[in-house]
């Protein structure tokens, strides 16, 4: 069985990283003429839409999580921002519509300062403090939301965004939203895996390996995780803006802590440290639940016959939230005792999950730091 | 504003002080033994309180059961909750951080989550979504006055009730060989082994402890309020979390003294005018002017090695606090200056901010007069007691107790 899977990772190892990518990104244009043809119902556009979205909440995140090693768990608070900023400035809510691309400069801008602000006290401190202070901030930012009804028209939301325009472009079929948001998803990715190969990604990484020797070594702590707690806010803030537009109605449910957790269990899962890892998180987080929900209330009594287990369907369309969450929860506390890599790691991480197994030093290969040989030289 | 009013809203400040003490004392011990946040613990708390409630509402109590019978259902009560809630707790430590000793923080700062969302969503599997309501019958009712004021008599009970469990965790900690093992866990966790402690043993006792004085929180709560949401813990944990921080993590009675002032300024926050309100900024600008100009100076020229001290240079760093902002920045700006000064010239920036803006608010709330802030604003006062004490004294009014290792 061993051997087996073995021969298969190694299989899947040889292929270069293109193949993948450009395969990834053709089933990624080619899923939304699923649909045109007939071949898919709109409501898989939707969810898959929907799965874009989280693709760069989680890539901005994995910015923070993975990258530099900070529990960040208000990062809805920021994705509100920007999703409020769209609906305040382009909806009949002040009668207003702004340009597109202002609206999502002040939302990413708004965002950035908020990560800044947030930033500010608790990056000098140990990690700790910025989990529970940006837990503490996503809670205040969905009151806030929540009270301050001459603004945001507190828990009844604003309703009837105004499309955005691009060059004349009105984007307002999910289809149009999904290439618009594929389109972000590739620039952002792109962006983002130049800055963690550049002297920027590993300062980051070298202050989550270890912050002393990294400040020792010269890597100002407290800049460094400014510069990527402000960044990815403001990827979250875009992702805000777009998602804003997309629903065309907001109100503070869609900005519970609980998305916070779901974009952190994204990354957890997928792999903290790693951009594929972080795609693939949140396409299996956001469409698992779908599938499942899907299977036990129209495939399986399509298939069966409408008699299948009544008490089953109509306890999925009810309880079915609920043992999410539980299983959210348990898959996370699952994941962190047994596979603290993820599913798709990255290599760093996975050599530190398993530092006391030789066959990790073996699979990843030593030559990950090209100064090993030499230290082990030094100390023969 | 009168001054029963003023008493009034003392006293059930104390008393939600009180409540969050008992629930920021677990995370404190937990952070002092094991340096993790128990993002669990505070659905710990409810479901200490959902058990009590609901053993109370299996045993059927009504007005008309005898007072003595009533108090026999109570203990109960509140044992069946202790016993299960303290059995949690132990089960927490043993299943979701124990296999992760050794590991990144962050890695068990993710577990302790997902554990969390795991228990929060067994309430509402277990319990339904709906509050669970307290049977009234139980619950002490009457009122004293005290200095013109009506308190209620479970008021005295909770604040009375707390002292108490604090006098017994105090002398656990302090007087008992128990305690003295959990002391020297949290000092060096790999010495203490070696001297024959126990300490796997020890940490469980941490957390048995913590859910303990949790789950009598959470029955206290369920009295308090009449009932218990499943995510009543979430709120409650963050607050006690963040008294914790304010008194100093891992310091038991900076806990104590954190929660209790959290619990006074949310009451006096939402139930004061600004008017009000505006002379407790003028006594915190007070205290903020002396932190300014006597004792950080003082403290910052105590540092100085005696074969650098001069009196010139004493009374640089003197005036870079006195003259905080033009000096301040001009220092940080300048090249050459030396670490100490460097140093002391954040710390001024950072203090002068502090009191520039309690300064501004003070005029803003003396200017607002009779006007209040509406209740629903209390949470956020929390949070921005938070970001203050983060801002200017992150290791919490009576210092941080924890040994870092490097």
């Amino acid at each position: 069985m061993a051997a087996i899977t073995a021969r298969i990772s190694s299989f899947f190892g040889r292929v270069p990283r293109w193949v993948y990518i450009v395969a990834v990104l053709a089933f990624a244009i080619a899923f939304p003429m699923l649909e045109y043809f007939g071949l898919m119902q709109t409501l898989w556009l939707r969810v898959g839409t929907r799965a874009l979205v989280y693709v760069l909440l989680a890539v901005g995140l994995n910015l923070v999580l993975g990258e530099t090693g900070l529990l960040h768990l208000g990062y809805v608070a920021f994705f509100a921002v920007g999703a409020y900023t769209t609906a305040i400035l382009s909806s009949p809510r002040f009668d207003i519509q702004w340009n597109f691309w202002v609206i999502i400069a002040i939302a990413m801008g708004l965002a950035m300062l908020f990560g800044f602000l947030i930033g500010v006290p608790t990056l000098r401190l140990r990690g700790d403090y910025l989990a529970i202070v940006t837990l503490a901030f996503g809670e205040i930012t969905r009151m806030t939301l929540n009270n301050w009804e001459g603004l945001t028209n507190g828990p009844g939301g604003i309703p009837g965004i105004y499309p955005p325009q691009i060059f004349g472009w009105t984007v307002d079929s999910p289809a149009e939203f999904f290439y618009l948001l594929l389109v972000t998803v590739v620039i952002v990715v792109w962006l983002l895996n130049n800055l963690k190969n550049s002297r920027i990604g590993r300062a980051w990484n070298a202050l989550r390996e270890d912050e002393i020797a990294a400040h020792h070594a010269g890597v100002g702590p407290t800049r460094a995780k400014m510069l990527a707690v402000v960044m990815s806010s403001g990827i979250a803030g875009l992702a805000g803006a777009i998602f804003a537009y997309y629903q065309q109605f907001i109100n503070p449910t869609y900005f519970l802590f609980m998305q916070s957790v779901i974009v952190v269990s994204m990354v957890v899962i997928g792999g903290m440290g790693s951009i594929p890892g972080a795609i693939l998180g949140a396409v299996v987080l956001d469409t698992t639940p779908e599938i499942i929900r899907q299977t036990f209330t129209s495939w399986l009594p399509a298939a069966i016959g409408p008699d299948f287990l009544p008490g089953v369907q109509a306890a999925m369309q009810t309880e079915f939230d609920r043992y999410r969450m539980a299983i959210f929860g348990l898959v996370i506390v699952l994941m962190v005792v047994f596979r603290p890599e993820g599913l798709l790691p990255n290599k760093l991480w996975r050599r530190e999950m398993h530092e006391e197994d030789p066959r990790e030093l073996e699979k990843t290969g030593q030559h990950l730091f090209d100064f090993e040989e030499g230290t082990q030289d030094l100390e023969v | 504003m009168s001054p029963e009013h003023i008493f009034g809203l003392t006293v059930s400040g104390l008393t939600v002080g009180m409540i969050y003490a008992l629930i920021a004392l677990g995370y404190t011990m937990v952070y002092g033994v094991l340096q993790l946040i128990n993002f669990a613990h505070g659905e710990v708390f409810t479901i200490g309180g959902y058990i009590a409630a609901s053993t109370l509402i299996w045993i059927g109590v009504d007005a008309t059961t005898p007072l003595a019978v009533k108090v026999l259902y109570f203990t109960v009560a509140v044992l069946v909750s202790l016993v299960l809630t303290a059995t949690l707790g132990w089960l927490i430590e043993r299943v979701a951080y124990r296999p992760l000793r050794g590991q990144t923080r962050i890695i068990a700062l993710l577990s302790a989550i997902g554990t969390s969302i795991f228990l929060q969503n067994m309430i509402v599997i277990i319990f339904g979504p709906q509050p669970i309501i307290m049977p009234t019958a139980i619950v002490p009712t009457g009122f004293v006055e005290i200095f013109g004021a009506r308190i209620r008599i479970l008021q005295i009970v909770i604040i009375v009730v707390s002292l108490l469990l604090m006098g017994l965790l105090t002398w656990i900690v302090k007087g008992t060989r128990i305690g003295k093992a959990m002391r020297a866990t949290s000092q060096d966790r790999e010495a203490a082994e070696m001297m024959g402690i126990e300490t796997n043993l020890t940490i469980s006792f941490t957390f048995v402890m913590g859910s303990a004085l949790a789950a009598i929180g959470g029955f206290l709560v369920a009295m308090y309020y009449g009932s218990l949401q499943f995510n009543t813990g979430f709120l409650y944990g963050l607050k006690a979390f963040t008294a914790a921080v304010l008194g100093g993590i891992g310091n038991i009675p900076g806990a104590v003294v954190g929660a209790l002032i959290l619990g006074l300024a949310e009451n006096w926050g939402v139930g004061l005018s600004l008017g009000v309100l505006a002379w407790l900024l003028v006594a915190g600008l007070g205290l903020g002017l002396y932190f300014q100009l006597v004792r950080a100076p003082r403290q910052r020229i105590s540092h100085i090695a005696d074969e650098f001290r001069t009196p010139a240079y004493e009374r640089q760093v003197r005036n870079v606090y006195r003259f905080a902002p033009v000096l301040a920045v001009r220092t940080l700006l300048s090249e050459r200056t030396d670490a100490l000064v460097h140093v002391s010239a954040q710390h001024a920036l950072r203090l002068m901010v502090g009191n520039i803006i309690i300064f501004g608010l003070a005029i803003v709330f003396f200017a607002s007069g009779d006007m209040q802030f509406a209740s629903k604003w209390q949470h956020v006062i929390s949070f921005v007691v938070l970001m203050a004490i983060l801002m200017f004294r992150p290791s919490g009014i009576l210092g941080e107790n924890i040994q870092e290792k490097v």
